[in-house]
């Protein structure tokens, strides 16, 4: 699962990968569109469906979190 | 440089309101002016905060139309209001102020597609081209003078949220080629020639009144799909159809080769005139 969370965000956002911070929005690492992009890859890699809820920048602070967004929808 | 200006204020949310808060803020060394920014419309996603915070730059939340018209009504200095991905409409007697100038940054190219979410109409209808307009802001709806226009083309697979991307983008350039002009009030301003079918797109207006038809051609559908993805952002209610006699909601949509077709529960798929299949993922409700 993590590898296919990672290989996701090499193709859209590659510098997520050596990012070490904890606030990959504010750094501008990440934007806003491109984590529309992630979110319907992830949702149709593991045939999921990330709630807006959960669309918000804690869950995408970092690779860490969203593997771990990821893992908890999954188990759902 | 001189301006006239003692204030500017940025007004919006997202991606293009960050860039210009930025840029503005970073031109502030040059006239001097005063900056502010309102953020209207909260995004879950926004930075503009952290950008004001990180640059000192006064930052004031106002959800409420009320408070914020009040609030505007109240400057008294002469200030520049830019509305950068804004849903707020100004009331008429602050646009007719004379200490007040406010730009508006509209994502179509006036006077075609005014009012609300103009990149899923222009998808939905099939348009090849669009662009952005920074226009002065009047009494009317998206009716001012248009300062400056830049265009880009529709991909044949761009959704709404990479069309309003690609908008914002263009909405920055602009903004930068014209600021000068604005802040020393020479920028040529062209009145917009409305013709008599001129439509104003509302807020709750749907593309398609949100019903996926099947009987349409397919290119139509995965139009209608892709007008109105804008990711989770909930600015329209996922769309519904109907199949086997049975009401669904569409959860996505997804373009891919034949090859990759794999059967299951919920799944429809449909030929694209390119050869490719449009898979759909929907829940019966």
């Amino acid at each position: 699962m993590e590898e296919k969370v990672l290989e996701i965000l090499e193709e859209y956002c590659e510098e997520a990968l050596s990012y070490a911070g904890d606030n990959m929005m504010e750094e501008g690492v990440i934007d806003s569109f491109t984590v529309i992009n992630v979110v319907s890859e992830l949702e149709d890699a593991f045939d999921i469906e990330i709630d807006a809820k959960y669309v918000v920048a804690e869950n995408f602070r970092n690779k860490e979190a969203i593997i771990e967004l990821v893992a908890r929808l999954v188990e759902e | 440089m001189r301006t006239d200006f003692e204030k500017v204020v940025v007004i919006g949310y997202g991606k293009a309101t960050g860039e210009i808060l930025k840029y503005t803020d970073v031109r502030r060394t040059d006239y001097g002016y005063e900056l502010e920014f309102i953020e209207h419309e909260p995004h879950a996603l926004g930075v503009t905060r952290q950008i004001c915070e990180e640059r000192g730059i006064p930052f004031a939340s106002m959800p409420d139309k009320r408070a914020l018209g009040a609030y505007l009504a109240e400057i008294q200095e002469k200030t520049l209001i830019v509305s950068a991905s804004n849903n707020f409409l100004f009331p008429a007697a602050l646009v007719e102020r004379e200490n007040i100038t406010i730009i508006n940054f509209h994502n179509a190219l006036l006077p075609e597609y005014p009012g609300r979410n103009a990149p899923s109409w222009v998808i939905y209808r099939g348009e090849e081209r669009t662009g952005i307009t920074w226009h002065y802001v009047t009494a009317g709806v998206d009716e001012g003078g248009i300062i400056i226009q830049k265009s880009c083309e529709i991909g044949p697979d761009m959704k709404a949220y990479e069309l309003t991307e690609a908008l914002m983008d263009l909405a920055c350039e602009g903004f930068y080629e014209c600021f000068d002009s604005v802040l020393q009030k020479n920028a040529a301003a062209r009145p917009q020639r409305f013709s008599p079918d001129r439509r104003m797109y509302r807020s709750f207006e749907i593309p398609g009144d949100g019903f996926l038809d099947l009987s349409e051609p397919e290119e139509k559908v995965y139009r209608l799909l892709r007008s109105v993805d804008y990711g989770k952002s909930g600015i329209f209610p996922p769309l519904q159809m109907e199949i086997g006699g049975v009401r669904a909601e569409v959860l996505r949509y997804r373009k891919i080769v034949p090859e990759k077709r794999q059967e299951g529960a919920g799944l429809l798929y449909l030929p694209l005139p390119d050869g490719d299949l449009l898979k759909i993922k929907y829940r019966p409700l």
